[in-house]
């Protein structure tokens, strides 16, 4: 799974997800890629599943770029302890996503294909998003 | 002068409120300049725009551009779009002599079916899909197309082994990788 190799700071605040995405919102490697429609965190966990559902799909002869890293920790508290004493201690890493992020993308030759393997990918990701292609221009 | 016309109307007021207005009356707020005229604010119709740039060349298309009482020849040099929607949100125009040279941003087209490298289970991958090009505004090609009929498999198309229309320089590195064909790799997984 995707995490950071060495942090400067080892707990983190949650933070606001308010807005849409700065930058990242145009297709840069591949011709399909799936973006996101609403904020919200992608865990390690389910970048990894996307990453499998969408690979398992393909087979083979294509190529995937995930364009967003989980690097922000999530810290949790155990389980029946009392508030208080500090912070909890770091359990998982997520991806901080707004809408309009491009978060995978595929390059492969059929595009019928590529597309199934997308949006079973979007099944496997908490937020909506949905599968955009290079030549789906809108003016 | 180019055929396709696109009537910029002028004198809209600028900042992020009236933009929101005007984008929400379907029209797109634009910026025209070059050959040293100051910077012009300008309103596009969409419709106006998806009609001028639905010809072969897309978003590269030299219009005449009527700002006013003048007749511009001028190329989109920028266009924003809106994160999710991708409708378009801002222009720029840059204004050019038809004969002196500019760089523009081509799409590059491969065609053809790349049998050998299909056949030893490899995949044709392109590393660019756009190129850039020195040319005027006369001799703007649509895009730069590359036969990929007899690729093999480990073979690399560099950009300075590309055919390009008359009067097209690219701009770039010339050992820089256009097209690889990847080695066969039957049953092994997709890369990521």
């Amino acid at each position: 799974m995707l995490m950071p190799r060495k942090v400067k700071h080892r707990k983190q605040h949650r933070g606001r997800t308010t807005g849409m995405a700065k930058g990242g919102t145009e297709l840069s490697f591949g011709d399909f890629g799936i973006q996101a429609l609403e904020p919200g965190w992608l865990t390690a966990r389910q970048i990894e599943a996307a990453r499998i559902a969408m690979t398992r799909r393909i087979k083979r002869g294509g190529r995937v770029w995930i364009t967003v890293f989980p690097d922000k920790p999530v810290t949790k508290k155990p389980a029946e302890t009392r508030m208080g004493s500090g912070k909890g201690s770091p359990e998982f890493w997520v991806a901080v996503v707004k809408p309009g992020r491009i978060l995978f993308e595929l390059s492969y030759p059929s595009a019928e294909t590529a597309r199934e393997a997308l949006e079973l990918a979007v099944q496997k990701l908490p937020i909506k998003a949905r599968v955009i292609a290079r030549t789906d221009e809108v003016i | 002068m180019p055929t396709n016309v696109l009537v910029a109307t002028t004198g809209r007021e600028t900042g992020s409120a009236t933009s929101r207005r005007l984008r929400a009356q379907d029209n797109i707020p634009a910026v025209v300049y070059g050959h040293g005229m100051s910077p012009v604010s300008v309103t596009v119709v969409r419709r106006d725009l998806r009609i001028a740039v639905s010809g072969a060349n897309g978003f590269n298309t030299v219009l005449s551009l009527k700002v006013g009482n003048d007749t511009l020849v001028a190329l989109i040099k920028e266009v924003q779009r809106h994160p999710v929607k991708r409708t378009v949100s801002h222009l720029d125009f840059l204004v050019v002599n038809p004969d002196e040279q500019i760089t523009v941003h081509v799409p590059l087209h491969l065609y053809g079916e790349a049998k050998a490298v299909l056949q030893a289970g490899g995949l044709v991958d392109p590393a660019v899909d756009h190129i850039d090009l020195v040319t005027t505004p006369n001799q703007m090609p649509s895009e730069v197309r590359l036969d990929i009929t007899d690729l093999q498999p480990g073979q690399v198309i560099h950009l300075s082994e590309l055919t390009l229309p008359a009067g097209c320089t690219a701009i770039g590195d010339p050992d820089m990788p256009v097209v690889i064909a990847m080695l066969g790799s039957l049953g092994a997984p997709a890369r990521s």
